[in-house]
């Protein structure tokens, strides 16, 4: 046999080494974990030169900015704090810098307007069986993929169908109907800061109810400035890991707990919401610390709610989350400590009734949005006379 | 015919069987990792025809000035190749959760950039392989035809195509389809290389041989670990003719995936309930149903009413024994299950139904639209008895309708009312359409209740759901004015397409432009010759995606019958060829007269579609198909030869072929056939091939020798 010579060693070196390669390649893929796939953050970014040449009637300046260098405008509503430069829009798609101006175009202009029963927010412990005259317009800081309002909440105020109705006749038509309660809500209500405060002002002289829905991606400033006329809120808090927030929400966590604190602090009426998406939000491990972070900051006594996922928007390639996921959920959050835990969209489950957490007797059963048994007397279980948390009948 | 030609035309008839299979299995992969939509399949094949033309004309370029033609190197070629093919499966499979979030869809610039870049390797090689052996040979025999190799690549397309579709596709998973596809490639190269290598033959050839096959052998080892979920676990796989299903065990909850998507789960109650009740609500006292297409529970629900029968059609036999297996379909009393397109049995059967009930995916596909058109709605209308209702439903919103969404429904609420007298859409996840000649009861509870029928969804959330106010606001709110859907004009594909466009932001528009600016700039600088191959390749993919759709309305998706249609529009090009390379003196004339030839059968399709439609016999398409690629095979020698026949006038032709190919499948489906229907699509390639025959009609012979460019 010949010595072989250099050329044919470098071809059978490239050859051996590409099938290790691909074989290499094979093996490292076949247990790769998915946390970690595709971009690590879709945060929104600022829309240059989007804003309209004028104004349109359904505009407001900003409730709260700071004017900068040539006439460029910083938003103080939420944590994204938008630099704004003249014809530029927020991430939120709702303000716009007009000549060192910051303007919101979502005021007066609601795009869905329902009246839906309490228990749909959901909030399970505010005034149970009532109707709650809900209203959102366009926008949102986030940019959730499994999106389940991605029509309004990803659309620009004037890219959509939408109501005439200022905060007085929000009001008037809220009482019209009947409802107990305001709901600011489907898409992100942040967005619309100016339109809601001045709704819930005018809501809170008529006697009406505050009710937030909301990821609770907001700054201090005017959380409490909206906390003097909320009565109630339900925060999504979307999962306890900030990488998470970054990859499927494009938003970070550390707000939202300031927001849930804040919340607590101020005494507002709180139920807390997690959507479990299979391969994402259902770690054991991370609900455990999130219960703890509860614990630690809010107390026992929140409402908190494990939502079942369905394929929605852009996450569509995932299955529903599996009913006994959200059971042993329930279960572990209850073990750690927290006294009212329930599991959404899930019909006929243990977990959408109300059980005294002293003596574990059912207070209200719930059929979808019908209450067949309430056994509270007041504010309190009507076996064990235990006060229960909550904003009652 | 010497050794070594014989052993070389082997491997271009091995490249053609190994490629047309890489290209029908990467067709499936993209189809089960991205969405399954008609511009999705478009560009997947657009991709690899263009890549397939760059790798011709790369071939021209490089060689023989920087890489001298040798069999020993087209055997490198071969192996590479062929390793390649098992390579960008695996590719294709493992990074798009590299580089897409997992679980999520993908807009269509993003999905246009991976299948091009994915593709690229393998469809640049394959386009480079087929005029590099043509200079394999003509190192030694420097006149040799490239007909020839045209023709033997045609061989091995039609077997290739063959063998999948009418094969491999029943007996193998994409990984061992790959290899035993590949196998004989590996072997005519070994051939190859054995008759001409001197020194060291099988020192060299044995371990490229050997590394190749290890290759495709790793990727059938780690073919299960590549498809296990990462939630849960992968308890049934199969590659049914149709697609990749796969059934996923999650705490409990079984879910099945088709192409990746999840279509039906073991614990979705609403939609179960919604699904049969919102129709059954409707009737008297119902007996006989049929259901196209099923979701997971409903045979529980249907039971409820105690039915004599339960007619079940669905497509995939398949599916069917994976919903029985896993328990996602019951069997319940007066249950039939019939394996057959929906359209064709209701085309079939004389029965009469009580309730007609469509469980299917949006109509982004040709396949699917055919199930929302007025014809159809017509003929479910003959298959109901006379308060029978029909049932269908479309994806939902929660709160708000976008505007793309509201012409949708629109299109199919226009289109399903001029069958039926009331049309009521229920809003929620899924839109669900009620169609009757009776009116339409809005409060299914209270009728659920007289019925004395339980249902655990309905009873507690309907009322707070499905409010008078958020039926009437959606009903209010479709436009009569929005065009209806029709099996000669999808209408409904446009808003599709629209739909998903929106739902990523997005626009065709920059793609489309900067596609027309490319292909003028081509154009311009072809001649005319080419001119004509282009036209031909772009007619023939038109003309067969043409037939196809045309095939689906009239007779349904048969399967086989739809493979022998792709089987025949490959198969015709041999012969051509033959014939032409015998006839290529003919030269202009004979380029002028297939032209001709070409635009007559186009006249006669599209007569025969206006005035036949499914009074056709199925024949019909078979003959026309087999002559279209007749005359397209017998044009590639004779253009060829008029183009001088030389090096470059090989690489050009085929390239012009290929690159006509991508233009007329793009153009035929998103454009011709959404937006001017089949009979102005037929209409508009024959305005293309009237081009090309006006152009190679007016060519002046004088200038044959100097190779003008077309303008």
């Amino acid at each position: 046999m010949k010595n072989i010579n250099r050329r044919d060693f470098l071809y059978y070196s490239g050859a051996f080494l590409s099938t290790a390669m691909f074989a290499d390649v094979c093996r490292s893929f076949a247990g790769d974990g998915h946390v970690t796939s595709g971009p690590d953050d879709i945060s929104g970014k600022i829309f240059k030169n989007d804003a309209p040449k004028t104004l349109w009637k359904w505009s407001h300046e900003g409730f709260l900015y700071s004017k900068i260098e040539n006439k460029k405008v910083v938003c103080g509503i939420c944590p994204n704090r938008c630099i704004l430069a003249p014809g530029d829009r927020s991430i939120c798609r709702s303000k716009v810098n007009m000549d060192g101006t910051l303007y919101s175009l979502a005021y007066g202009n609601p795009c869905a307007v329902h009246n839906d029963p309490v228990e749909k927010k959901p909030l399970f412990h505010f005034r149970p069986g009532s109707m709650v005259f809900s209203l959102a317009a366009t926008g949102c800081n986030f940019r959730c993929l499994n999106c389940q309002n991605w029509e309004i909440s990803q659309a620009k105020p004037h890219e959509v169908r939408h109501y005439e109705l200022f905060p007085a006749e929000a009001v008037e038509t809220a009482r019209r109907l009947g409802s107990e309660s305001i709901a600011y809500t489907y898409s992100e209500a942040i967005t619309f800061f100016e339109y809601m405060i001045d709704i819930a002002r005018l809501a809170k002289e008529k006697g009406l109810h505050n009710l937030w829905i909301s990821n609770g991606y907001i700054n201090q400033g005017p959380l409490l400035e909206f906390c003097k006329v909320l009565d109630g809120a339900n925060i999504n808090l979307k999962s306890y890991s900030d990488d998470i927030y970054r990859k499927l929400n494009g938003g970070r966590l550390q707000p939202v707990l300031n927001t849930l604190k804040t919340l607590h602090e101020q005494r507002i009426h709180l139920e807390v919401t997690t959507l479990v998406v299979p391969g994402y939000i259902d770690d054991e491990e991370m609900i455990k610390k999130m219960c703890g972070w509860i614990l630690d900051n809010l107390g026992p006594d929140y409402p908190l709610h494990f939502l079942r996922f369905f394929p929605k928007y852009k996450l569509d390639r995932l299955a529903p989350t599996p009913v006994s996921t959200l059971t042993r959920f329930r279960e572990l959050a209850i073990k750690e400590g927290v006294r009212y835990v329930y599991v959404g969209n899930v019909p006929n489950h243990e977990g959408n009734n109300t059980y005294c957490h002293n003596c574990s007797k059912l207070l209200i059963e719930r059929e979808g949005y019908f209450l067949p048994v309430y056994n509270l007397s007041g504010n309190k279980c009507k076996f064990c006379g235990t006060k229960i948390p909550g904003v009652w009948n | 015919m010497k050794k070594n030609e014989r052993a070389t035309l082997l491997v271009i008839i091995a490249t053609g069987i190994s490629s047309v299979a890489v290209q029908l299995i990467t067709i499936r992969e993209f189809l089960a990792q991205f969405h399954g939509n008609e511009f999705v399949i478009s560009l997947i094949l657009f991709s690899w025809l263009i890549l397939g033309g760059i790798g011709t004309l790369v071939a021209h370029l490089i060689t023989p000035h920087y890489w001298q033609p040798s069999p020993s190197r087209l055997c490198c070629l071969s192996f590479i190749l062929t390793a390649l093919s098992a390579i960008q499966i695996f590719i294709i499979r493992e990074l798009r959760d590299f580089f897409f979030i997992h679980g999520s869809s993908v807009g269509f610039y993003p999905t246009l950039a991976y299948i091009f870049f994915t593709i690229a390797p393998y469809c640049l090689l394959v386009g480079f392989v087929l005029p590099y052996s043509l200079f394999v040979l003509r190192t030694e025999t420097p006149d040799y035809s490239g007909a020839r190799i045209y023709i033997a690549d045609n061989i091995g397309d039609i077997t290739g195509g063959a063998f999948f579709l009418f094969a491999l596709v029943f007996l193998v998973t994409p990984f061992e389809a790959i290899f035993l596809a590949g196998l004989p490639l590996v072997a005519a190269s070994f051939f190859l290389f054995s008759l001409t290598e001197k020194q060291r033959k099988y020192l060299k050839i044995i371990p490229g041989a050997a590394i190749t096959l290890l290759v495709l052998a790793t990727g059938i080892f780690f073919e299960p670990f590549s498809l296990a979920p990462s939630e849960g676990e992968l308890v049934h796989y199969r590659e049914s003719r149709y697609g990749r299903i796969a059934v996923h065990k999650d705490n409990g909850q079984f879910t099945l995936f088709i192409d990746g998507v999840p279509v039906l789960s073991s614990q979705n109650q609403s939609i179960a309930e919604e699904t049969i009740h919102y129709p059954m609500a409707q009737l008297n006292n119902p007996q006989r149903i049929l259901l196209i297409s099923g979701e997971g529970g409903i045979m529980k629900e249907l039971k409820k009413y105690g039915l004599k029968t339960v007619d079940y059609v669905e497509l995939d036999p398949d599916i069917i024994s994976v919903q029985f297996k896993f328990g996602l379909i019951e069997n319940i009393e007066g249950l039939n299950v019939i394996n057959q397109d929906g359209r064709a049995f209701l085309a079939d059967s004389d029965k009469i139904y009580d309730a007609i009930v469509l469980n299917l995916p949006e109509p982004d596909t040709f396949q699917v639209n055919r199930f929302f058109t007025d014809q159809f709605f017509s003929l479910v209308k003959k298959r109901l008895a006379p308060d029978g209702v029909l049932s269908f439903s479309m994806e939902g919103y929660d709160n708000y309708l976008a505007e793309p969404q509201r012409q949708k429904l629109s299109s199919l609420y226009n289109t399903v009312k001029n069958h039926f007298k009331h049309v009521l859409l229920m809003p929620g996840l899924k839109i669900f359409f009620l169609c009757q000649d009776i009116s339409i009861k809005t409060d299914i509870p209270a009728r659920l209740k007289e019925k004395g029928i339980n249902t655990l969804y309905i009873r507690g959330y309907y009322y707070g759901n499905l409010t008078k106010e958020r039926i009437s606001g959606l009903n209010d709110l479709m436009d009569p004015n929005t065009p209806k859907n029709s099996d000669n004009s999808p209408f409904l594909m446009r808003l599709m397409f629209s739909q998903w466009f929106a739902k990523f932001s997005s626009s065709p528009v920059g793609f489309i432009a900067a596609l027309i600016v490319l292909t003028f700039i081509y154009l311009f600088r072809i001649k005319r010759e080419e001119f004509v191959l282009f036209s031909t390749g772009a007619m023939t993919m038109g003309s067969e995606i043409l037939v196809i759709f045309a095939f689906q309305i009239f007779y349904g998706y048969i399967y086989f019958q739809i493979g022998i249609i792709i089987t025949v529009f490959l198969a015709g090009l041999l012969p051509g060829a033959l014939l032409g390379d015998k006839l290529r003196e003919g030269g202009k004339h004979i380029l002028v007269l297939t032209d001709g030839l070409l635009v007559f059968m186009m006249v006669i399709l599209m007569l025969a579609l206006k005035m036949g439609g499914d009074r056709l016999p199925s024949f019909f398409f078979l003959i026309f198909g087999f002559m279209v690629s007749l005359a397209c095979g017998f044009q590639f020698p004779v253009a060829l030869h008029l183009g001088g026949g030389g090096n470059s006038a090989v690489t050009r032709s085929f390239s012009a072929d290929l690159i006509g190919a991508a233009c007329g499948t793009l153009i035929t489906s998103l454009v011709l056939l959404p937006y001017f229907g089949l009979i102005w699509a037929t209409a508009g390639l024959i305005v293309l091939k009237l081009a090309s025959l006006i152009v190679i009609g007016t060519r002046n012979e004088k200038y044959k020798q100097k190779g003008f460019s077309l303008l």
